[in-house]
């Protein structure tokens, strides 16, 4: 608690105790990178744990969370901010902790937010991308795979295989697998 | 029929989409008739010499490599039947993909394939290479692996135990035997269908023209 | 009955007796790794399988002539060492070219080998074998010294360059030489833990590590023609070992069943040495380079030294 009561003092945040160990945070885009950086220096939080990224689509945000652990305390930080969803843009810090390279490579091409001056590699995970990016959650992955790889003949909805069979031919369902049916 | 492209070239777009794949797999190993009838007792011979020792690549494609020294170690001994490992494609036999593919290790894949010596065969383990599997909704993994490279042996489970795993190795035996297995000519042959349907889905394409068998 | 035939024909058996013991030791190490580790291993024929499934393959692919010829050098070379040795103690059979060879000869005949699968990985272009190859080089920097020290004394104790000398002692005297300079033997011994190149030092190979470093671009007829070579070349380190140190074989005489039972007692014997790097490799992790040289150049060394000294003086 007095860790928020410190941090409202000097930045412009709002924040709530979720349990013994974690404590959440929000703040604007613009103070994410100081506010990082006085816990990193003034409260012991060394270690950055997670990067995370939620797609809020009906409001039209993108909200990204920051966790920071601290191991004298073992207390979490939780950062929480919001980004506008139709141009993201963010604020690399990278020169902050190294690992938030990786994270902020995978934002960058998972869900299409920007980061001006962050150097690494355009291609991650997928090679020669031309569509969107495909963890936004109106990219349709079920369609881009029926169309993009051949499926088997014969298995195109994922149905259970027993039954399948029992409707194609008319067995009967052995006694051993009846507990696992879905009817 | 399908239509066939005519150049093994770089197919455009257009060209890719308008063929009309048939999805029926080209080489299989099952119930291929054995044309080497003048050749019987030397086949039968070396037949006999290629079943009773295995090299299988050392290669663990998905998640289904943890079965694999499983099966190697002390307690589902698979070296009595002769299977050991290798270490490089120029000195294996067997290629063992265990598990799913996105489409980054296929085209790793491929290149591992077209460098080992006939006569090869391929064993495919668990569901996602027969339907996809856990990621049949995936934008990444591939749902039908003999439209991309010919299988010999599907083992099913997620991931099949080492005494399912050893009876795939069995029934590759019995196959070798009846001098059915082995599709690296049939490989060769059908090289532009093949090259059809892995360039459809592997977008940055960069294998040489002439590739070396 | 001497004559160039015949002398042909012994050559051929010779090569043939090295050829089938050197790949059934093969086996037998595959056979006792097994059972040392509580399962059953392959059958003891299995190297046979091998090469011969290996000589089955369609195609085969190689990088330029260098390539093709590297695994024929190495035949050549365990040949040539072959025919130099003396198999069996007295007879006609099995005597080859033994009147003629000594030991300093065999001294730098027994790296060709090495030197044909250098020439050959460096075509591939592939940088494992590069890497490999300057391994075992390099160790081979290490092994070289503390087995010319032992040969050095033995030279030096008994005033003779030549194998077929020291079989004649050892069968006069009744004494085996291993009990007359026991150093030498000890600095043998352990540079040929080297030589073989199982655990602990077999960092040029190891599958894991390099992707089997310089036979890696090999496969199909140029690997099964390795595994040939170094299979001859198993069979010929071992009967060196044993002609030197063991005393030899073929002390039962010169009719047809003395030549058999000679033969088993030399498969015997030569199996007995065999057993020293099979066991210590079996347990045994794996040297970096640096290590296995600074390995050899500390107590092999010193051991060959003493056996230098013990020949001088005593």
């Amino acid at each position: 608690m007095d860790l928020i009561n410190n941090l409202k003092e000097v930045f412009e945040i709002e924040g709530k105790i979720k349990n013994d160990f974690q404590i959440e945070v929000e703040a604007k885009k613009e103070l994410v990178s100081s506010i990082l950086l006085y816990l990193k220096n003034q409260h012991g939080f060394i270690h950055l744990n997670h990067m995370s990224c939620v797609d809020w689509i009906e409001d039209e945000i993108f909200e990204l969370v920051y966790i920071v652990w601290n191991p004298n305390i073992r207390k979490t930080v939780m950062l929480h901010t919001k980004i506008d969803r139709n141009n993201p843009e963010m604020e690399n810090i990278d020169t902050i902790w190294d690992q938030a390279n990786t994270y902020e490579r995978e934002f960058r091409e998972m869900f299409g937010i920007e980061f001006p001056g962050l150097v690494a590699e355009r291609e991650f995970i997928l090679e020669g991308w031309t569509e969107m990016p495909p963890m936004r959650r109106d990219f349709d992955t079920k369609k881009y795979a029926e169309e993009t790889f051949a499926t088997r003949p014969g298995r195109e909805n994922a149905e259970d295989v027993r039954e399948t069979i029992v409707k194609r031919t008319g067995e009967e369902i052995p006694d051993f697998a009846k507990k696992y049916s879905r009817d | 029929m399908s239509n066939k492209i005519n150049t093994i070239g770089i197919p455009t777009e257009e060209e890719i989409k308008k063929a009309q794949i048939d999805f029926s797999p080209r080489c299989t190993s099952a119930g291929r008739v054995n044309d080497k009838e003048t050749q019987k007792m030397v086949e039968y011979i070396l037949n006999f010499a290629r079943k009773h020792s295995l090299f299988v690549l050392a290669y663990g494609t998905g998640c289904g490599a943890i079965e694999i020294p499983a099966t190697m170690t002390s307690r589902y001994d698979a070296e009595r039947f002769g299977i050991r490992g290798a270490a490089t494609p120029r000195q294996a036999d067997v290629l063992l993909i265990t598990g799913y593919l996105s489409t980054k290790t296929l085209k790793r894949v491929i290149r591992v394939y077209e460098q080992m010596q006939d006569p090869k065969y391929v064993i495919a383990f668990g569901s996602c290479t027969i339907n996809g599997g856990m990621y049949f909704d995936s934008y990444n993994t591939i749902k039908a692996l003999d439209r991309y490279i010919p299988v010999d042996v599907y083992i099913a489970g997620c991931m099949p135990r080492p005494e399912s795993v050893i009876k795939g190795f069995i029934k590759l035996q019995e196959l070798i035997k009846d001098g059915n297995a082995g599709n690296g000519e049939c490989y060769r042959d059908n090289l532009d269908w093949y090259r059809t349907n892995q360039q459809k889905i592997i977008k940055n394409w960069d294998f040489p023209d002439k590739y070396n068998w | 009955m001497e004559g160039i035939g015949f002398e042909i024909l012994g050559a051929l058996l010779t090569t043939i007796l090295a050829f089938v013991v050197g790949m059934f030791f093969g086996g037998l190490n595959r056979k006792i790794t097994a059972r040392t580790q509580n399962r059953v291993g392959p059958p003891v024929y299995q190297n046979f399988i091998d090469l011969m499934k290996l000589q089955a393959k369609r195609t085969n692919i190689a990088h330029g002539f260098m390539g093709h010829v590297a695994p024929i050098w190495i035949i050549i070379a365990a040949t040539t060492v072959l025919m130099f040795i003396p198999i069996l103690h007295d007879g006609l059979w099995f005597r080859n070219l033994t009147f003629r060879g000594d030991l300093i000869f065999l001294l730098y005949m027994m790296v060709f080998g090495s030197l044909g699968m250098a020439l050959g990985a460096g075509q591939s272009g592939n940088p494992n074998s590069a890497i490999g190859v300057s391994r075992g080089l390099s160790q081979m920097v290490g092994f070289e010294i503390p087995f010319v020290l032992a040969l050095v004394s033995l030279m030096i104790q008994f005033q003779t360059t030549s194998i077929q000398d020291l079989m004649a002692y050892q069968h006069e005297s009744g004494q085996w030489i291993i009990f007359a300079n026991p150093f030498a033997f000890l600095a043998a011994i352990l540079s040929y833990l080297g030589m073989f190149r199982y655990s602990p030092f077999d960092i040029v190979g190891a599958p894991a590590e390099l992707a089997s470093g310089p036979i890696s671009e090999f496969g199909g007829k140029y690997l099964g023609t390795v595994m040939t070579g170094g299979s001859i070349f198993t069979f010929v380190k071992l009967v060196l070992m044993v002609d030197i140190f063991f005393g030899g074989a073929g002390n039962f005489g010169t009719g047809f069943w003395g030549v058999v039972a000679g033969l088993v007692e030399l498969v015997v014997k030569t199996f007995i040495v065999y057993l020293i790097p099979v066991f210590i490799g079996l347990v045994s992790p794996r040297f970096r380079t640096e290590q296995a040289i600074r390995f050899f150049w500390k107590w092999p060394t010193v051991f060959g030294v003493i056996a230098v000294l013990w020949a001088v003086f005593l």
